[in-house]
């Protein structure tokens, strides 16, 4: 959840990534790939800092901050807890940070690994450089439930690694082959909230948090990704805490600035974002919530336009402005129903008590209206529900409790108030006949 | 149908947006970390496909029909159903089943990478669908958690949903997290009423010529009852429909010829002895069919059979267009084909109509639509008095297309048509020149008059065709080889009774086994029968309490005494029978134990009840009667 998307960059990048290397991966066929060293890093161009700042607006100084706290090449580092609101960058800029500095990286996010077992096999895959395919039964490559298992596969997985990574380190031209720089490896764990659904968080939470401290290598550096603020962690249980680093929600113009990247006809997509951006920005500041909103109402927006390429003049705008207004509310209200989900709900019931009260009124119309087959006994079900619910509640104990309504008074006190609600069986019947359409 | 190919485009195109993102190499999409590109690329393409609260088994059939048709067009598919999202097995439980049905096998940890490494060894130009029956049943929590992982996944996988969604399209609101929600990218795809279904299949089996198998009227009455009170489930319906095919053609020897009847166009050639049947036999059996005694034919040819099968396809034929002629014209009106059917195939009304217009000179248009049979036909032709000039002309060129077989009907459609010509040129006429209002009004009365006169040539048109062309298939001379009416039979097989069934095979095994020690003498107990049977036989006897001593005595002497006649009134004595010295070459526990295991038998087949602890010498018999 936490990816946020620069889409000048990622298409450039892709682009040139596969232009680069088609012609080297093309040779190899997909089954005969053995993953290597090389895997741990990002495996593709790294981006210079000029690059890696311009390609997320506003997070310029989350990026400084990360990069200070990684620290230089081969300097330890203590954990970092990177968190903040749902798509405000957190996953992608440490992807592209870890791109940018060329080191290696295990990745692992806690929504694919729904499981420990899975969380730790998923690692120890790859950092043996294990990959699952029909050759050996897409099995792990080692099978590992328990922490303490994990931490001994780990330790001896890592000391592998590093040796490795010693080894090459001494070559100049690492970076030329694509090997990635330095002698750390960083563990990066993602969707860190999910955890505390997994077994109340009471073993491997405390766990994660405690790795540093269990393995005693200075060469590893954990990064925590998280949706939610460390208070929600009980972080103060003797461990070292790790290091806060906290994105938060872009503003107005850091969404602008993100949306405006990489736009064919930018100043139609900037007079649009005119109309569009504030109200949006009222209710979400998500930006994948409000790129998918654009993009639909983008297409409203320029329909009445032959040409794409045209750069709209003020007569223009007001026209397209006044084209687009009505779509801005129910897409306004969209996004809006969707995020608040509970006020949703309570409207739909009311909406349902409301439709349920118009039928008592107009039975045959709203009949035919039920766009869904329904079953006779469901019907029949629906209508003795209905009945009991006109029941007062002294006439459900006398029928449906076994012991009988023994206070006589009460009995009595609401005698009057059961006359007026008395159905002869006539009554009932001809209101079956009724509900029913016959 | 035509909501699946709907789909199956919708499929691909969602999977050609996906592959525009970008299509990663091998490393690349089975590594662990996501692949960025932009906000749109977490999105899952979804389908809503609104089942409009059907039959939980057409609704199953439905969606794995769906899945075959998209599997045939190269997708690899998986179904999922409720039962896969349960809290209880929690996201591994869905993954373990897709993972199943696409790897075939089972794999302990259940990991979506291996998902991504299968599609990568295999050719990745397919989109890979997961079908989800019924959203509405499934956990929410653990279908979002579902989503979320797909989403981070998608662009490795290109991953299409379809959900069923029984009620509404609030459900997916109502079930799943805001944070899910925003993965989906759904469309919405209607699926037909019951209803309207069933009026596809009926049109296409039983009106359309496709195989010239055809039910009677009572049939046709009884399989309208049986799917009105299965609640429209079409499964049952299309069950009823295979059995009486099956019926049909396992009782009518002459069936046979029907798939060359359905296929040739004229000038049906018999070639019976192809069949190994020889052809005295089978003219016999022709031509004392009971539809053939009504219409005495000259003499039992060959070529007045041909003849008589001409005919029939000739009459079945004016039937079938007069039929969709109807339903075209009630299906605004929600007349459905079902009822029109069932009208339309009642031999009795057709031959009350025919003795009607005998003794009546038809003059007035309101007589004569009041003789027209049935209420849904009476309908279907009142709404073509009801219709504009457009509406009917657009009705006349549907009727014009439908009866094209049919010079008959057919050159009066034609007929109808430039008088809706002149009539359309009238009113436009009328839209172009601007007349003095004093004329206005005389000439729309004239329009009206004219339009009036134009859908009443049309209604009696279509009165015509019914009374006319609309041969009930019951009516024509050997319909018995092609038309299935026996609707016992069917209820029958369909319903059936497997407790009188028991009973009865119990009580007259004979039939069943055909054993030569039996078959001589039909009442009495034999030793040599069944054990069961003799059980059965023996209870008979007894009121609704069995003593079981007295029961196992009975059983005793009856398996042990060949010769002597029963006399079951009476419980057996046990010192009379203990004296028989050759009853000791068979132990007492052989019998006890086939006592006992008679006993069981009757209890599993529901006939019996075991002894209670309040009275231990006590069976309790619990069915009576037949």
């Amino acid at each position: 959840m936490a990816t946020e998307e620069s889409p000048q960059v990622t298409r450039r990048a892709t682009r040139s990534y596969s232009a680069s290397n088609t012609a080297i991966e093309s040779t190899n066929l997909p089954e005969s790939y053995k993953p290597t060293i090389n895997d741990l890093g990002f495996r593709q161009q790294p981006l210079r800092l000029e690059d890696l700042l311009s390609s997320f607006p506003g997070r310029r100084s989350q990026i400084l901050e990360l990069l200070r706290l990684l620290g230089p090449l081969n300097s330890p580092m203590f954990p970092i807890l990177v968190y903040g609101g749902p798509s405000t960058g957190k996953t992608s800029v440490t992807l592209q940070v870890f791109r940018h500095l060329n080191r290696p990286f295990i990745y692992s996010s806690c929504i694919t690994c729904y499981s420990p077992r899975i969380l730790f096999e998923s690692i120890l895959n790859q950092l043996l450089f294990h990959r699952k395919d029909s050759g050996h039964s897409y099995s792990s490559v080692k099978r590992c439930e328990r922490p303490s298992d994990f931490v001994n596969y780990l330790r001896e997985a890592l000391e592998n690694v590093l040796t490795n990574l010693k080894g090459n380190s001494g070559k100049v031209s690492s970076k030329m082959s694509g090997r990635p720089d330095g002698t750390m490896v960083y563990l990066v764990f993602d969707n860190l909230e999910r955890i505390r659904d997994w077994d109340k968080s009471s073993t491997i939470l405390p766990f994660l948090f405690n790795l540093n401290d269990i393995l005693k290598m200075p060469e590893v550096g954990l990064i925590f990704i998280s949706n939610t603020s460390p208070d929600t962690y009980y972080l103060n249980i003797g461990y070292v805490e790790p290091i806060p680093l906290y994105f938060p929600d872009y503003t107005e113009d850091d969404l602008r600035h993100i949306f405006m990247a990489n736009q064919t006809n930018s100043r139609l997509y900037a007079s649009f974002l005119d109309v569009v951006l504030r109200p949006f920005c009222r209710v979400t500041r998500q930006v994948d919530e409000l790129a998918a909103a654009f993009s639909s109402l983008f297409k409203k927006y320029s329909e009445p336009l032959s040409d794409k390429e045209v750069a709209p003049n003020e007569e223009m705008k007001r026209r397209l402005f006044s084209h687009i207004r009505p779509h801005i509310a129910s897409a306004l209200n969209e996004t809006f129903q969707v995020r608040s989900q509970p006020l949703l709900k309570a409207e739909t019931n009311e909406e349902t008590k409301k439709t349920n009260s118009s039928r008592m009124l107009g039975i045959r119309e709203d009949f035919d209206k039920i766009d869904f087959h329904m079953s006779t006994s469901a019907k029949y079900l629906l209508i003795s529900a209905f009945l009991a619910s006109r029941n007062p509640a002294t006439l459900d104990a006398s029928l449906f409790d076994s012991t009988g309504v023994s206070d006589s008074r009460k009995r009595k006190r609401n005698c009057a108030y059961w006359k007026n609600f008395k159905y002869s069986p006539r009554a009932c019947y001809n209101l079956t006949l009724e509900y029913m359409g016959i | 149908m035509n909501v699946f190919s709907e789909i199956q485009t919708w499929v691909h195109q969602s999977f050609d947006t996906i592959r525009s993102l970008g299509t990663p190499e091998f490393p690349e999409a089975t590594q662990s970390f996501p692949i960025i590109t932009d906000a749109n690329s977490k999105r899952l393409f979804t389908g809503l496909v609104l089942t409009k609260n059907m039959e939980f088994v057409d609704d199953l059939l439905t969606f794995e029909e769906l899945g075959k048709h998209l599997k045939y067009q190269g997708c690899h598919i998986a179904n999922l159903s409720s039962p896969d999202f349960t809290a209880k097995n929690g996201v591994g439980g869905c993954l373990r089943s897709l993972l199943r049905q696409f790897l075939m096998s089972s794999l302990d940890p259940a990991d979506i990478s291996i998902l991504a490494s299968w599609y990568r060894e295999e050719n990745c130009n397919n989109p890979v669908v997961v079908i989800i029956d019924d959203i509405e049943r499934c956990c929410g929590s653990v279908l979002s958690d579902f989503i979320l992982m797909l989403s981070e996944w998608v662009i490795k996988i290109p991953v299409i949903l379809i959900m069923g969604v029984a009620t509404t399209l609030d459900a997916p609101r109502n079930i799943l997290p805001s944070n899910a929600l925003r993965c989906l990218c759904p469309f919405e795809f209607t699926l037909g009423t019951p209803a309207e279904r069933m009026d596809a299949v009926v049109e296409a089996v039983l009106v359309k010529p496709c195989s010239g198998f055809i039910i009677g009227h009572k049939v046709a009455v009884f399989m309208r009852n049986y799917f009105v009170s299965q609640d429209g489930t079409l499964t049952s319906f299309i069950r009823a429909l295979k059995i009486a095919c099956t019926q049909h053609f396992y009782t009518e020897p002459l069936s046979v010829i029907l798939l060359e009847f359905a296929s040739e166009e004229d000038n049906l050639v018999l070639e019976i002895e192809r069949y190994g049947l020889s052809p005295e036999v089978i003219w016999k059996h022709v031509f004392e069919l009971p539809s053939c005694q009504r219409v005495r034919l000259n003499k039992p040819t060959s070529e007045s059979l041909a003849h008589a099968f001409s005919e029939l396809k000739r009459l079945q034929n004016q039937w079938r267009a007069v039929v969709l002629c109807l339903y075209v014209t009630g299906k605004g009106e929600k007349v459905r084909l079902l009822d029109l059917f069932c009208e339309a195939i009642d031999p009795e009304s057709y031959n009350q109509g025919e003795f009607d217009t005998n003794m009546k000179a038809e003059k007035d248009p309101v007589l004569s639509s009041s003789r027209i049979k049935g209420h849904f036909i009476c309908k279907a032709v009142r709404l073509v008095r009801d219709l504009s000039t457009a509406q009917l002309g657009n009705l006349l060129k549907i009727w014009e297309n439908l009866t094209v077989g049919i010079p008959e009907i057919n050159g009066k459609v034609k007929e109808l048509l430039p008088l809706l010509n002149a009539e359309d040129g009238k009113s436009s006429k009328k839209d172009l020149t601007v007349t003095p209002r004093r004329h206005t009004s005389r000439i729309q009365l004239n329009i009206e008059k004219d339009s009036k006169s134009l859908s009443d040539k049309a209604t009696n048109l279509i009165e015509c065709m019914v009374r006319d062309y609309m041969h009930p298939t019951e009516c024509i001379p050997f319909h018995e080889i092609f038309c299935f009416k026996d609707a016992d039979k069917l209820r029958l097989a369909l319903i059936g009774d497997p407790r009188r069934r028991i009973q009865v095979d119990l009580l007259e095994f004979q039939k069943l086994l055909c054993c030569r020690c039996c078959t001589s003498s039909s009442n009495a107990l034999l030793p040599s029968m069944h054990d069961t049977s003799i059980m059965y036989k023996l209870a008979q006897e007894h009121g609704d309490l069995i003593n079981l001593h007295d029961w196992y005595q009975s059983f005793k002497s009856i398996v042990l005494c060949p010769n002597s006649k029963r006399k079951p009134r009476q419980s057996p004595l046990p010192k009379k029978r203990k004296g028989i010295k050759e009853a000791e070459s068979q132990s007492e526990a052989s019998i006890q134990a086939r006592f006992c295991r008679a006993v069981t038998e009757l209890q599993i087949t529901g006939l019996l009840r075991m002894p209670s602890k309040r009275r231990p010498d006590f069976a309790q018999r619990v069915a009576f009667g037949l």
